[in-house]
Parts: C-alpha cells; structure tokens; sequence
C-alpha cells in the first residue's frame, strides 16, 4: 500500500475517532490506540504516548466550541481535570503494584453492567420520551 | 437557564450550563476517582468521569459530556507528561490523526451542542458496551 493511502486511512480515522470523541465526551484513545496497535503495528507503549499526544488538541477544539455556545463550564471542567490528573498519576503508581489483568477484567465487568443497565432502562422506556 | 435538567425530563435544544448545584467536594471526588481508574487501567478519563457525572452527580448527559471534554485536557497534559516522555512517538500517526481528528472535533462537538439526552444515552450506552469488551478481551 502506498504511503499517501496509509495517510488518508489514518486521517480518516482521525476524523472519525474526533466526531465520536466531541459528541461522546472522550478523549478517544478507547479506539485510537487499539487502531494504531492493530491496524498500524505500532507497539502498545507508543501508541498510548502518541494517543495522548493526539487526545489534547481534540479535546480543546471540542471545549473551544462548547465554550463559544455557552454549553460547558470551563472552569470547572478544567477544576474536575486537575482533579482527575492528580488522581491519574495515583493510578499509574498503584498500576505498578498491582495485578493489572485481574483490575481490567473487574473494571470491563463492571463497566458491562453500567452499560447493559443504561440500555436496558433506555430500551424499557422506549417511546415515552419525545423523539422520533 | 435557570431550570434544572434531569435525564428523564423532556427535551430541550438549547444549550444547557452544568449545574451549577453539583457541589464541589462530589466534583474533586469524581476528578480523582476518575483519573485513578484511568491511570490505574489505561482508559480514557471521560469513559469514566461520564458515568459518574451522570449517575453520581445527577448531570445531565449533555452537560457530563461537555464537562468531560474540558477535564480531559489537563488531564491529558499531565498524562503525556509523565507517560510520553520516555516513550517512543509515532510521528506519522500523531500528525495525520490529530489533522483528522480536530476536524472531526469540531464536528463531533457541535452536535453536542443540539443533541438530546435519550440519544446521546443511547450512544454513551452503545460505546461503554464496546468499551467494556474491548477491556475484557484485553484482560
């Protein structure tokens, strides 16, 4: 495959992965690096780097434009992300005491009952919300 | 903009502020929770701080997406910090990447901005259940 193509597949990709992470509210390494791991053999450490690296600009175009239609609160945003950094490098120090397969599969676990219960109730109350 | 949004409550278009009610103490919990599972797992913060936003801190799911975005940023800064600066970059893929997906951005968000609960509900629902076995065949 030619490079220009391999370039067009990874902008569209991009592109794809940036719709979702605006109006999902993520930053989109849920599918970006299991895309960079799979798809372009890149090793698993540097696909989480170049993610992150990635996950930035996205998501501060994505608050730019809340911000100019008054949807969002920037400064607490900003507030729960400093939070949310703290915590974040706590994590990554636990990470390495801790067994990292047992946690993932009790935290995959429990994101599938979060997930099935939010559908369930959707799926429940179906028609009684007014939209289409 | 006074009025109070919950996730049952009909729809409205308009943009909505966060609310302003959610008291800060839950917030500062949710941030450091959140950032734990996600440094802890390797998952991005907003899969989780949106569900918490949601279901512990009674936001509307517009507005918990809108308020993820925004915490996703320091949060990536710091992450790339510590987490980017022995490791190897793809430059390639950051560039193209970043090019699509800043456009996409600003697609994705926009959208946000009009969309109504019940359907992003649905799409959040949809992506944490992908989310989830995407962790669970990894582990």
């Amino acid at each position: 495959m030619s490079a220009v193509l391999i370039a067009a597949g990874i902008l569209a990709f991009g592109l794809c992965t940036g719709m979702l992470s605006g109006i999902l509210g993520i930053g989109g390494g849920t599918f970006m690096v299991p895309f960079m791991v799979l798809a372009l053999g890149i090793g698993q450490h540097a696909a989480e780097a170049t993610s992150l690296l990635v996950v930035l600009p996205t998501s501060v175009v994505a608050t730019f434009v809340l911000a100019r239609r008054g949807a969002v609160d920037v400064r607490r945003s900003l507030q729960l992300g400093l939070m949310g950094a703290a915590g974040g490098v706590a994590g990554a120090l636990i990470a390495l005491a801790l067994p990292a397969d047992a946690l993932r599969r009790v935290f995959g676990l429990f994101m599938l009952i979060v997930a099935a219960r939010m559908l369930h109730g959707l799926w429940k109350t179906r028609g009684q919300a007014g939209h289409a | 903009m006074t009025d109070t949004f919950d996730a049952a409550a009909p729809l409205s278009h308009r943009p909505s502020a966060p609310r302003p009610a959610t008291p800060l103490p839950k917030l500062v919990a949710i941030g450091l929770l959140g950032g734990l599972l996600s440094g802890l797992l390797g998952v991005g913060g907003g899969t989780v701080m949106v569900p918490l936003l949601v279901f512990w801190a009674g936001y509307a799911q517009r507005d918990a997406h809108a308020t993820s975005l925004g915490a996703i940023i320091p949060i990536s800064i710091v992450s790339a910090a510590t987490l980017g600066s022995g490791a190897h970059i793809d430059v390639r893929a950051a560039v193209f990447l970043t090019l699509g997906a800043v456009v996409g951005a600003r697609v994705g968000a926009k959208a946000l901005v009009g969309a109504d609960d019940r359907k992003l509900q649905w799409l959040f629902g949809c992506f944490l259940l992908l989310a989830a076995v995407l962790m669970l065949v990894q582990g």
